[in-house]
């Protein structure tokens, strides 16, 4: 998450812009209409040609002469990958994943950021530094020696392996650092007067005031688990432990025939995150701004 | 960029009248929540100590030593390192990388601009549905992505085949033909990263001052004129920002294609960072892998310095 994020402001209605009032404002009209639909099938299409693809018999997804729609919608697909077990338990098995890596991540970045953010303590300045360096890291020079510590650790094989080394994030303490320097110290200085502690000032003022960046983090914090797939095809190799990822790559590979079954597995695969993204895109649009780079 | 503001910002006057106790009574009174914060801390850098800062220095050690998993390391100074520079397959996956850059990050740039002025000049019921529709491809696994791609360019019963035989376009193999292969990888890679960019960019636009636009209509600028002069100028920061970042990431691609061809047909989808992966997995001397990493983050380093010192010379310029 290089892209910087501000959550401390809640975004600014767009400008409205001169309109066209010349004779050929219908041409405009016309022409942004058109504009947008190509910017929306654009986005939407091949999902949606997942989706159809899903409901076609097994022979029919690449026959030749092409067809756009099934013949008959065959919802066969879906309840069949539905009741598959193998197919359910990894979909649960990734979730039940996401959520413990989730929790932690925020658990364990919140604490640093508040740390960072709040209290004075000795090396503050070097500890944030090298918080700060591990962002720059690429992913793949860590990679192999990243599997060989896991490995080091007996992890392989386990749901710690997929939870817990990513869980600290130098982005997520960064952003939420953010969001919690913009908390005006006043508060904290009346709860202290009251004889608040430092760690009950976190817990009883600022986790509550947290949630504009939890959802924000946690909802990539979720993604990053759902979505990964590098990490868990180095990192587990009994099937009965794959990610929902890992399992759909391996389905394409060993039943190629079974197009629609995979197409229909994709679509639900996919389901959970487009689902969280749309009760959330408010808050996650919302927040994707630019800060100090004009 | 805003990482290393908020650092600097937090420097504080050390200057304390008084002789040493007093100073140390400063610091104690100074750092009194110091276990409380440790406590806090400890988590984080735990974690990341040992699976982020180890494994990089331990990434540098093994740079320098001949290695693998069944025999202790053996040092041979920068031979690694000259190895991966005479390789002529590191250098050619890495020009590879340059040529799916340029296929990804100008198209990118580009929609991503006219996706922007498109959002400005709507009403905000359309805007916000064009910013979720554009934002939805994001969250896409590239599994799926890489899926769904596949079966849109299948051979003989592929979406894009069919729309292409309507204009008696005969078929084309699009991921199995080394000469179409990475442009068949760079339409997903596009569809993906998309999002972001359009969004960063709509963000950008937004922050332009109105006044700017209500002047030039006063004196009767047109949209060209407009553009030309107040828009392409004010966005040229972000435009930087999304240059360099668009870089980095479509050098760094490399799941869509080990999903979608493994790097093939005739390592014409070998991305660096693919070449890379496909190396740990085949090659047991593990030194050559990571050397070729760490100076492919040297290339992505100097590149990008290059690119922003570039661009912002020209800003010296008017």
């Amino acid at each position: 998450m290089a892209v910087a994020l501000d959550v401390a402001h809640t975004s600014a209605p767009a400008p409205t812009r001169r309109k066209h009032r010349d004779g050929l404002w219908w041409l405009y009209a016309i022409g942004k209409t058109i504009a947008g639909a190509v910017f929306v099938l654009a986005a939407l299409f091949p999902l949606a040609w997942m989706v159809i693809a899903g409901f076609k018999s097994k022979t029919e997804v690449i026959q030749t002469p092409f067809q756009f729609f099934p013949e008959v919608w065959h919802w066969e697909n879906y309840v069949q990958i539905l009741a598959d077990p193998t197919f359910t338990r990894t979909m649960l098995w990734t979730f039940l994943g996401a959520a413990l890596f989730t929790l932690l991540a925020l658990t364990v970045n919140s604490f640093a950021a508040y740390a960072f953010a709040r209290l004075d303590f000795r090396f503050k300045r070097t500890l944030w530094v090298l918080v700060i360096t591990t962002m720059f890291i690429p992913g793949m020079t860590i990679l192999l020696t990243s599997f060989i510590v896991v490995t080091n650790l007996q992890m392989l094989d386990t749901l710690a392996v997929l939870v817990i080394p990513g869980a600290a994030s130098a982005g997520m303490i960064f952003f939420i650092r953010q969001f919690y320097l913009s908390i005006p110290s006043s508060l904290e200085e009346a709860a202290m007067l009251d004889g608040c502690g430092r760690f009950r000032i976190f817990t009883h003022l600022f986790l509550p005031l947290s949630k504009p960046p939890f959802v924000v983090m946690g909802i990539t914090a979720f993604l990053a688990y759902w979505n990964s797939y590098v990490w868990p095809i180095m990192t587990i190799t009994t099937p009965e432990q794959f990610v929902v990822q890992q399992y759909l790559a391996t389905f394409r590979s060993e039943r190629s025939t079974e197009l629609g079954l995979l197409m229909a597995g994709s679509a639900l695969a996919a389901a959970p995150v487009i689902i969280l993204f749309l009760i959330f895109q408010r808050q996650i649009i919302g927040n994707i701004k630019m800060a100090g780079l004009k | 960029m805003t990482a290393t503001q908020t650092m600097m910002s937090e420097t504080k006057p050390m200057i304390q009248p008084g002789g040493r106790h007093a100073r140390r009574q400063h610091a104690k009174y100074r750092y009194r929540d110091g276990r409380i914060a440790y406590f806090l801390i400890l988590p984080a850098v735990v974690l990341l100590g040992i699976f982020v800062i180890w494994p990089a220095i331990y990434a540098i050690y093994l740079s320098f030593h001949d290695w693998s998993f069944y025999k202790d390391p053996e040092f041979v100074g920068w031979r690694n390192f000259t190895n991966v520079l005479n390789d002529p397959l590191f250098w050619a996956a890495i020009g590879r990388g340059f040529v799916f850059v340029l296929m990804t990050v100008p198209v990118m740039l580009l929609l991503a601009f006219f996706f922007a002025s498109l959002v400005v000049s709507v009403s905000r019921w359309a805007a916000s549905t064009l910013k979720v529709s554009i934002y939805i491809p994001t969250i896409i696994s590239s599994v799926i992505t890489s899926i769904i791609f596949a079966l849109i360019y299948n051979y003989s019963g592929g979406l894009l085949n069919a729309a292409l035989a309507v204009f008696g376009i005969d078929p084309i193999a699009w991921i199995g033909d080394p000469a179409w292969a990475l442009l068949a990888i760079a339409v997903p890679a596009v569809w993906l990263g998309l999002g972001l960019t359009s969004l960063i960019m709509v963000a950008a636009m937004i922050d332009i001052p109105t006044e700017y636009y209500e002047a030039a209509a006063m004196e009767g600028a047109n949209w060209w004129q407009k553009t030309a002069f107040i828009t392409l100028p004010q966005l040229k920061n972000v435009g930087l920002y999304l240059l360099i970042t668009g870089f980095v990431a479509a050098i760094q691609q490399f799941e869509l294609p080990l999903v979608m061809t493994g790097g093939g047909p005739l390592d014409s989808t070998t991305l660096p960072n693919l070449f890379i992966f496909n190396h740990f997995r085949n090659d047991i001397n593990v030194g050559y892998s990571i050397a070729a990493a760490l100076l492919l983050f040297v290339v992505l380093g100097t590149v990008s310095a290059l690119v922003f010192k570039f661009v912002n010379s020209e800003r010296l310029v008017d």
